[in-house]
């Protein structure tokens, strides 16, 4: 880390072309393009234009306010909720606008499946709140719903502190294992993409560290996205960073690359820690 | 000093000792107003001793025979001015209020004393209550027992001899005798012949209904005289029994001897009970008080309400509260539902969540006027016309009835569970919403899997308490369908089973008529405090049955509490 720091003019150039060469490889999963949400007459974004990619973790961090949630809460339409909510420009996902007048909410919402920062499980059973996704879509047969509770559970990294309890509330678990829930009840309608509204900011520090394991385990199978305020979490668990400030996308990038050598001065300021 | 007070009003404890004072009041006015309606009713059943005394009043002097049933102090001027006699320095004199009963011969059965009027006071053993099923209490010496006309067992004494005791028995065999031919007669009247009327009553809509139709003979209307014929022969069966039965029970009869004198005849068909409270142990009083309470709650009502029991009230009154609550609660939570979760809120929504606010005030008369005027004449006589053009002109819906009584009774509580439904539902956290939304589920399925049955508990608050104002609620009832006495219940083994239409009796619209518009204030007195008490004992039950219920679903649904 040092060594980059001294040679931090040379290697600059280096790290650069090689993100772009490392995000030009990559398959693209979700595009924005130009996309504007404001609430009332205040614009929260500004216009944002990025390509996410598959199968990676791609984090968002900036100061409190900098719409990094709003633009989290696009990906799966969830700003529809707020009545004053209004979105211009569009969300590509596999080449498919999610704005368009013909897309399903709900299945969208399948497709891309979204955890929050505070854990909300249902007041059902743990068993039931996996299933739940399940029984939305119509599945009945008690053997299948059984094996993808059973598949999520594990996925999760929660099987084996809840096998023996499955059919007891759901809210007597810890908040690390409720979080953890939250994501198996997710993952186990199956969807392509998953966004987490900082996870972990409601959590203990080991319960952290197992959510953040957890993440490197999902990433083989989901395109993760994930907005967190947490440096050091974002430094360890993403592949590629874009730092948001006042509703702009400042820089996106390799995470590495973001961190070491940034090419804006704002987040240099940002994660230096000068302000935010 | 000065700072002493002025610190003690700092330190907040004024405050305290205000609300606690206003806590403790509350608690003090509640539990007397309990105790005090308990009390009066609840003692109306212990058989209190009858007293025999001499009382002599302006010369003449006669025997009196009476419970005590209340005393108190009258001032001395009033007494002077109703022209008795009061020595000067006398400030107020005691009287007593004496039930002679016996009304069939002295006219009245309460009758007001002077107590120093009294002299040689007595209980005596032998002295018996007869409790009629008409013209009231009885009080007398038993003196002969008759079969017919033939006297079969007699005594003149005042000793409880053995002969006594053996009439007694006879009395009390013939009494037991009665009372079953009485239950046979009125499972024949009540079941039988019952039935039997109520399929005459539809043959003949039915002949009508034919009739209206063009169709004044054929098949149908043969096949209705036949089933009518087969009718009649069964109810002159019947009657033939019921003849035989009446003669059963006015076989015996006995004698008895009143405070003047005279004696007196009663049919044994007549008694319900006899018994010498003056020769009962306190084990023997707590059995009878047990079966008179047990009577006034399973019986129905006799002489015009002032005796008897109050079932028919108590049915009346929990089965249009549990029809008014099965109306209003999914009315009241579709409506609140639509009101918080699908329409756009703003100034329209406003008001109409004024305007229910509003609708919980409006006077339940009103919701009676409009009851009336709606439900029974609109839409009860459209109903009429529609379905039941035979029974025409005698109404079948257009006039008040279970059903109407419902439904006013729902109209003038569906406020107080919209309110309630749409406080629990702003507090069901955004976050699981939003937890159900992301996972794909549209948002009817959100509704109906995860908010719906969170705020279960809430809209049991609502329905907890409609039912606390419904079942208190009479005004409005007696407009619509409850009325003084309908001891027919409206569930009952005559096919539709449930009669909507029938009328009902109700524990609050009872209290107005016994303490107020009963020909016999003394006697029905004791019964208000009596159904007053049951009235808050049947809105205490059901309230803690819906409390009950909501615990149960809180416990399940327990909100997130991360």
């Amino acid at each position: 880390m040092s060594k980059i720091t001294t040679a931090k003019i040379d290697l600059s150039s280096i790290i650069n072309g090689q993100k772009s060469q490392q995000l030009a490889d990559e398959q693209i999963m979700l595009h924005a393009r130009d996309l504007r949400v404001s609430y009332g007459q205040k614009e929260a974004l500004h216009g944002v234009d990025m390509q996410i990619p598959k199968h990676k973790v791609t984090a968002f961090i900036g100061p409190s306010g900098c719409g990094k949630s709003t633009f989290l809460r696009c990906f799966n339409r969830m700003n529809d909720l707020v009545d004053s909510c209004n979105i211009s420009g569009e969300i590509l996902l596999d080449g498919k606008n999610i704005y368009a007048k013909d897309v399903e909410v709900a299945e969208l919402r399948r497709r891309v499946g979204m955890v929050f920062q505070k854990p909300n499980p249902f007041p059902k059973t743990i068993y039931e709140n996996v299933a739940y996704g399940l029984r939305i879509q119509g599945v009945k047969k008690k053997r299948v719903i059984d094996e993808v509770v059973e598949w999520s559970l594990k996925s999760a990294a929660l099987w084996d502190e809840v096998k023996d309890r499955l059919h007891e509330s759901a809210l007597g678990l810890s908040g690390g294992q409720q979080q953890r829930l939250v994501i198996a009840r997710t993952i186990a309608v199956k969807p392509e993409v998953l966004l987490l509204d900082e996870p972990a900011s409601a959590l203990d520090p080991i319960s952290t560290l197992k959510i953040e394991e957890l993440i490197h385990e999902l990433k083989k199978d989901f395109t993760i996205l994930i907005v967190t305020h947490n440096m050091q979490q974002a430094a360890r668990v993403s592949d590629y960073t874009a730092f948001m400030y006042m509703g702009d996308l400042i820089e996106f990038g390799v995470t590495d690359t973001i961190f070491t050598n940034p090419e804006m001065k704002q987040t240099e300021d940002y994660i230096t820690g000068r302000f935010g | 000093m000065k700072t002493s007070v002025s610190s003690w009003v700092k330190s907040g404890s004024p405050w305290i000792w205000l609300n606690a004072g206003a806590v403790a009041i509350s608690m003090i006015m509640v539990v007397s107003l309990i105790t005090l309606i308990g009390v009066r009713g609840l003692a109306h059943f212990w058989p209190a001793d009858v007293l025999q005394a001499t009382y002599s009043q302006g010369g003449s002097s006669r025997t009196v025979i009476g419970e005590i049933v209340q005393s108190e102090q009258v001032s001395a001027t009033q007494l002077r001015d109703a022209g008795i006699a009061v020595a000067a320095g006398v400030d107020s004199l005691e009287r007593k209020l004496l039930k002679t009963g016996n009304r069939d011969i002295g006219g009245i059965d309460f009758t007001w004393v002077l107590d120093r009027d009294l002299s040689e006071r007595a209980f005596p053993q032998m002295l018996f209550t007869v409790e009629r099923y008409e013209w009231g209490n009885f009080y007398g010496f038993l003196r002969s027992f008759k079969r017919g006309d033939q006297v079969i067992a007699s005594y003149a004494g005042s000793a409880k001899s053995s002969d006594y005791l053996a009439l007694w028995q006879l009395l009390e065999l013939s009494i037991a005798r009665a009372s079953d031919i009485r239950d046979k007669i009125y499972k024949i009247e009540k079941d039988q012949i019952g039935s039997i009327n109520h399929e005459m009553e539809r043959l003949r809509l039915e002949q009508r209904r034919w009739q209206l139709q063009g169709i004044e003979r054929g098949a149908q209307i043969d096949a209705i005289n036949l089933r009518r014929q087969q009718l009649d022969l069964d109810y002159k069966a019947l009657e033939d029994q019921l003849i035989t039965l009446y003669r059963e029970i006015n076989r015996d009869s006995i004698s008895a001897e009143v405070s003047s004198g005279e004696i007196v005849q009663i049919e044994v068909a007549k008694i319900v009970r006899v018994f010498r409270a003056n020769d009962m142990d306190q084990w023997q009083k707590s059995l009878h008080y047990l079966e008179k309470v047990w009577e006034f709650v399973s019986e129905d009502p006799r002489e015009a309400n002032t005796e008897g029991g109050i079932f028919p009230a108590i049915f009346g009154t929990v089965m249009m509260v549990i029809l008014m609550s099965i109306m209003v609660t999914p009315f009241g939570v579709v409506a609140a539902v639509y009101l918080s979760e699908y329409a756009k809120q703003g100034f329209t929504t406003r008001l109409i969540r004024i305007a229910v606010n509003n609708l919980a005030g409006v006077p339940s008369i009103v919701y009676g006027v409009f009851g009336l005027g709606f439900f029974v004449y609109m839409l009860g006589g459209s109903l009429d016309q529609l379905f039941y053009p035979e029974a025409l002109p005698s109404p079948t819906f257009g006039t008040g009835g279970l059903l109407w009584a419902s439904i006013t009774l729902a109209l003038l509580t569906v406020p107080v569970v919209i309110v309630a439904t749409e406080e629990g539902l702003s507090r069901i956290p955004r976050e699981l919403k939003e937890g159900s939304l992301a996972l794909g589920a549209t948002k009817a399925e959100t509704l109906f899997k995860v908010i719906l049955p969170m705020t279960s508990p809430a809209m049991m608050t609502g329905v907890i308490l409609a039912i606390a104002r419904a079942a208190g609620e009479v005004a409005p009832l007696m407009l619509v369908g409850v009325v003084k006495l309908a001891p027919t219940l409206p569930l009952n083994m005559n096919y539709p089973y449930l009669h909507l239409d029938q009328k009902i009796m109700h524990l609050g619209f009872h209290i107005y008529d016994v303490g107020f518009q009963s020909p016999n204030v003394e006697a029905s007195r004791p019964l208000v405090y009596a159904t007053a008490f049951l009235l808050i004992l049947v809105i205490a039950l059901l309230n803690l049955s819906a409390v009950a219920i909501r615990n149960r679903l809180r416990e399940k649904y327990k909100a997130l509490e991360v």
